[in-house]
């Protein structure tokens, strides 16, 4: 009855947006997946033949737009037009997905695959719901510190390891010409809220009384509110004008361009930063691992992997799919073929090869990342369906604060009555 | 008053030289008209003295003050458009209000102003009206009362009659004449009407390539020619001009002939034989090709018979002729 | 008798021939308004679906949602203030080139370049001359120890960055729309004025602006729809920020939507915007057709 109507409605929906995903049809044995683009699952769609070859089933392989693929498996899984059998699942996604009954559960290839321990646990995690998990991951990203080797032993300091320690290196080598330091600020569950949590987290905040089971909103905290604080002293008083709508084009940017000192910010943000391609600063950034604080070190995840649609046709070679992408022989293969060093199993930092091709970045920047990923939590982002909705009141509010809009803990009391509100809906 | 002078009043559009210097006396009160061929300045002429084109170089005086240098608005004089150029979004009212409202002449003097010319011009019952839905010649009435209101020292009008049908042209005319007569006020007029100007001016000005070729009566221009120019612009039908040995007999080596002062005669003048005859009952024109001096324009007073083919003989007024040298000027006997 | 008959028979044909477009305009036109309409009424949400509810709920939630109240008030000021502004400087270009006849052509070319530019590019470029970090206007400016404030830190500054952005990119419309209006009047009418003693500038506000109202009333309403659908600018420039400042009321559709979920309020959102505009629209149009009949 329930899905009847939702599909009626998804009808309606379609009609709406206009917009249709072509209709498969399978002879053989076939999987058709949906990625969005990336330089892995770019490598990923070349790597096919491969899979192919060991397993004789064949794979489409659609890589699309971020844009594009939103309203694809909005309409493939509303609709049940089962064109989608292994879909790009962020992390992010995955409970709203699971909810909405658009994936299978991946639990049994997960036991069946060999080397199972090897797969980073935090990433992992990221797609456990109840007592499946849904996804498997091939992709995370975590924050890192970006620092300026010159400019802190100019001022006798050194990398700051907590964010009490950074407030006090970015006072001391802020100047007109090189603000102390530079966060990303503007609002979104995806923009502060990526950053922010390292802070909170760092302060012993957290978003609920005892997630997944108890969710009250206790964004509101003394220790949300020290973090807060933090955040906003260090970006007000030792950030670049302008700071406070910065994105991260912007942070990058400022970091290249050496008008900021420091940033703590995702992994593809801060090697971008030690490019020697794009920073004039590149030889004097060095990467940390982030700061901690006095309840942990929480560096940020967001994780993405394959899942597999409730609607797949052949769900076994779906499966089959899944893990063979996810191997530890299809993941080395990408990360030698493509700019990939975001794989999600630790084993692939020790590979000479791999070692030696991300060296440049920084002699230990795959051990830096593994271990920070190793400290991660899978919810450091709680990966709930109203995650979207949740993030985006939380960062707004903290924006608003950052922004002299609001008192900070007006900003939080508000940001936690709106996640009340969210949640009981 | 408005009494005109141009004093070495020059033209250049880029290189091109529109007007060279040249000198006009147009006296007060004087119905001047400006005729010519197309493109030989007429209007040019007539915006510098509105103020509309900037001179390259000379004066224009207007009642002994120098206005060289002076705003359109601030010449007192007024201009109709060939186009008429009435404020669109305007009513009739407003339209005539306009140049008082700039002057910031007082509301019920404005008012007083307006009836009377609406009064003049047969507007009173259009006052409410936007232009569009006027006639073409209440158009052209309202055009007048704009400049007429302003009482300005001196009317400019660009063929003002040439978008309206012959009829309406023929009482538009006399209306204007009427009007200068009423006003007593200055007006120079553009036409390439023949009949416009030979019938409306107290003087006309003919000009060609910006030079003025003769400034005259009417009857001045029409009976004494200055030069071969003027002898074959002014005048309708065109005046017969016959070079060649029936010239140099005369002492000029080109002789000029109206079509009206040639006569069928039996014996003696030319002989010819008609091409095109033309009955307009009080008229006739005909087109006679002679052996001696070519194809002649005649006319003739009142209904000729004569048909296409006819053999006629035809001899010229000998004391109407006129007679010019190599430069094209008129020689005096 | 004939030629009746024959234009009814050719009547049926150009009907016949409109068919395929009527029906295109109807299945891509229409469909998705009727959807949203549907919507509108209904509960649903991309995750929950729909429980069977109809009603006026979500027409009701809109009247007590303060953010949606207020995204009103950021829709009107981004309106408003982009709508006078370009109309404003459109036509002062227009006049200005309407003036420079000889040059015009080239003017003209010059001047329409930033309307060929897409929304996203037009919005990337001023979010860098609006990031003090980025911007070549800052460091100008720095050069003589003039420190240029952020723009997007603060509400009043965010909006006037995205209603320069916006009136950047679209203000060379309004200036199309205009010259072509200028050169349908006649110069005479300049001419004429000039005569009747009007200096210049009264000749513009008393013939030449008269004229072209109802053309500016046209191109005021078209850009005020346009600027009702404000998006990209605002996704790209602000992130609807600071906090929420810049969340022009069809940027909090597409939240409700498509961060929230909340299809069916997102559609309500959009009924509204859609009854909204076409009211304006209608009395625009309506003292328009006034203006022009009088
Ligand atoms: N703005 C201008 N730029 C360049 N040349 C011009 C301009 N206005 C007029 N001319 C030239 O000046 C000459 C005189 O033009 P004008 O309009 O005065 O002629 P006109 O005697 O009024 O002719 P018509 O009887 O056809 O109205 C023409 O050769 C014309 O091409
Ligand atoms: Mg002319």
């Amino acid at each position: 009855m329930f899905t009847k109507r939702r599909t009626v409605l998804a009808a309606a929906l379609m009609l709406g947006t206009a917009l249709a995903g072509p209709g498969a049809f399978a002879q053989q044995t076939e999987v058709d997946v949906l990625l969005f683009s990336m330089p892995s699952t770019l490598g990923l769609q070349k790597l096919a033949p491969d899979f192919e070859a060991e397993t004789g089933i064949k794979t489409n392989i659609e890589v699309v737009g971020q844009d594009v693929f939103e309203s694809r498996i909005t309409l493939s899984f509303t609709g049940g037009t089962g064109d989608i059998d292994v879909v790009h699942t962020p992390a992010i996604q995955v409970q709203r997905w699971v909810e909405a009954g658009w994936l299978a559960p991946l639990t049994q290839t997960l036991s069946g695959m060999p080397d199972r321990d090897d797969i980073i646990p935090a990433t992992l995690d990221s797609f456990k719901v109840g007592d499946d998990h849904w996804g498997i991951p091939f992709f995370a990203e975590t924050g890192l510190l970006a620092y300026r080797k010159d400019l802190l032993e100019a001022a006798g300091k050194q990398p700051p390891t907590t964010w009490e320690e950074m407030l006090d290196v970015a006072a001391a080598i802020h100047s007109p010409d090189t603000a102390g330091v530079v966060m990303r600020a503007a609002p979104g569950q995806g923009f502060n809220m990526f950053v922010f949590p390292m802070i909170m987290r760092a302060y012993g905040g957290e978003f609920f009384a005892d997630y997944p089971d108890d969710l009250t909103p206790t964004f509101n905290s003394p220790e949300t509110l020290s973090a807060l604080d933090v955040y906003i002293k260090l970006l007000g008083e030792y950030g670049p004008n302008g700071v406070s709508s910065f994105n991260f084009p912007e942070v990058v940017a400022a970091m290249q361009a050496g008008q900021a000192a420091m940033t703590v910010d995702g992994t593809s943000i801060v090697s971008q930063a030690v490019d020697p391609q794009k920073s004039r600063f590149a030889d004097q950034i060095e990467l940390a691992l982030p700061p901690a604080g006095p309840a942990e070190r929480a560096p940020a995840l967001a994780v993405h992997g394959l899942g597999v649609s409730a609607s797949a046709k052949d769900p076994e070679a779906a499966a089959k799919f899944v893990a063979w992408a996810t191997s530890k022989e299809t993941m080395t293969k990408l990360a030698l073929n493509e700019a990939y060093p975001d794989f999600t199993r630790a084993s692939i930092a020790e590979d000479p090869a791999v070692k030696e091709k991300y060296a440049g970045i920084q002699a230990d920047f795959l051990d830096l990342r593994i271990a920070a990923l190793q400290e991660a939590r899978s919810d450091y982002r709680p990966l709930l369906p109203t995650w979207p909705e949740l993030g985006a009141a939380m960062g707004e509010n903290v924006n608003a604060a950052l922004n002299g809009m609001m008192e900070p803990q007006e900003a939080l009391d508000a940001a936690n009555e709106e996640m009340g509100y969210i949640l009981g809906q | 008053m408005g009494k005109i002078r141009l004093n070495g009043v020059n033209k250049r559009f880029g290189a091109a030289e529109v007007i060279p210097a040249l000198d006009l006396e147009i006296e007060d009160g004087e119905f001047v008209v400006f005729v010519g061929p197309s493109g030989c300045g007429k209007s040019t002429l007539l915006r510098l003295i509105a103020g509309l084109e900037d001179m390259t170089s000379g004066a224009i005086v207007i009642d002994g003050k120098d206005v060289s240098n002076a705003a359109p608005g601030a010449r007192g004089l007024a201009m109709v458009f060939q186009s008429y150029a009435l404020y669109p979004h305007l009513t009739v009212a407003e339209n005539m209000a306009f140049p008082l409202r700039m002057a910031g002449t007082p509301t019920d003097l404005a008012q007083t102003k307006i009836a009377r010319a609406a009064e003049v011009l047969n507007l009173s019952g259009y006052m409410d009206r936007k232009p569009s839905q006027l006639s073409g010649g209440q158009r052209q009435r309202v055009a007048i009362g704009r400049a007429i209101v302003r009482e300005p020292a001196a009317f400019l009008f660009d063929e003002p009659l040439s978008n309206l049908d012959a009829a309406l042209r023929v009482s538009m005319r006399q209306e204007i004449t009427e009007l200068h007569r009423k006003l007593a006020t200055t007006m120079i007029y553009v036409t390439h009407d023949q009949v416009e100007a030979m019938t409306m001016a107290d003087k006309i000005v003919v000009l060609n390539a910006g030079r003025i070729e003769q400034v005259g009566s009417p009857i001045e221009l029409y009976d004494t020619p200055r030069n071969l120019f003027v002898a074959g612009f002014i005048g309708s039908p065109k005046m017969n001009l016959i070079e060649g040995q029936e010239a140099q007999v005369r002492g000029a080596s080109v002789i000029g002939i109206r079509p009206e002062h040639l006569d069928t005669v039996a014996e003696g003048g030319w002989e010819g034989q008609v091409m095109l005859a033309e009955h307009l009952g009080s008229d006739t024109f005909m087109q006679v090709e002679t052996q001696a001096v070519g194809m002649l324009n005649v006319r003739m007073d009142g209904e000729v018979k004569a048909r296409h083919g006819d053999k006629v003989r035809v001899a010229p007024k000998v004391d109407k002729m006129h007679r010019f040298d190599a430069e094209g000027l008129r020689l005096v006997h | 008798m004939t030629s009746v008959r024959a234009s009814a028979a050719m009547d049926r044909s150009y009907k016949l021939m409109l068919l395929p477009a009527s029906l295109a305009v109807g299945i891509f036109a229409v469909a998705p308004l009727v959807g949203m309409f549907v919507l509108s009424f209904t509960d649903f949400h991309l995750i929950r679906g729909w429980s069977g509810k109809i009603g006026l709920q979500n027409f009701l939630r809109l009247a007590g949602d303060a953010r949606f109240l207020s995204s009103i008030y950021v829709m009107a000021a981004l309106s408003f203030f982009g709508v006078v502004a370009q109309v404003v400087i459109g036509t002062a270009i227009a006049v200005g080139l309407d003036r420079i006849v000889k040059s015009w052509r080239f003017a003209r070319g010059i001047f329409v370049i930033p309307f060929a530019v897409p929304h996203i590019a037009v919005a990337l470029i001023w979010l860098s001359l609006f990031t003090p970090t980025l911007s070549p206007i800052t460091a100008f400016f720095a050069t003589f120890g003039i420190e240029v404030p952020a723009m997007l830190t603060s509400q009043t500054g965010a909006i006037a960055a995205i209603v320069i952005a916006d009136t950047w990119a679209t203000t060379p419309f309004v200036m199309l729309i205009v010259l072509a209006a200028l050169q349908g009047i006649s110069p005479d009418l300049d001419e004429a004025a000039a005569m009747d003693g009007a200096t210049r500038i009264r000749s513009f506000f008393l013939i030449t602006l008269p004229l072209l109202y109802p053309t500016l009333l046209m191109v005021a309403l078209f850009r005020f729809i346009e600027t009702l659908k404000h998006f990209p600018l605002i996704f790209v420039m602000t992130s609807g920020g600071p906090g929420r400042a810049t969340q022009a009321t069809n940027y909090y559709a597409y939240v409700q939507t498509f961060q929230s979920s909340n299809v069916a309020y997102g559609a309500a959102i959009a009924v509204f915007l859609f009854i909204f505009a076409g009211i304006i629209s209608f009395y625009i149009a309506r003292s328009n057709a006034r203006l022009s009949d009088a």
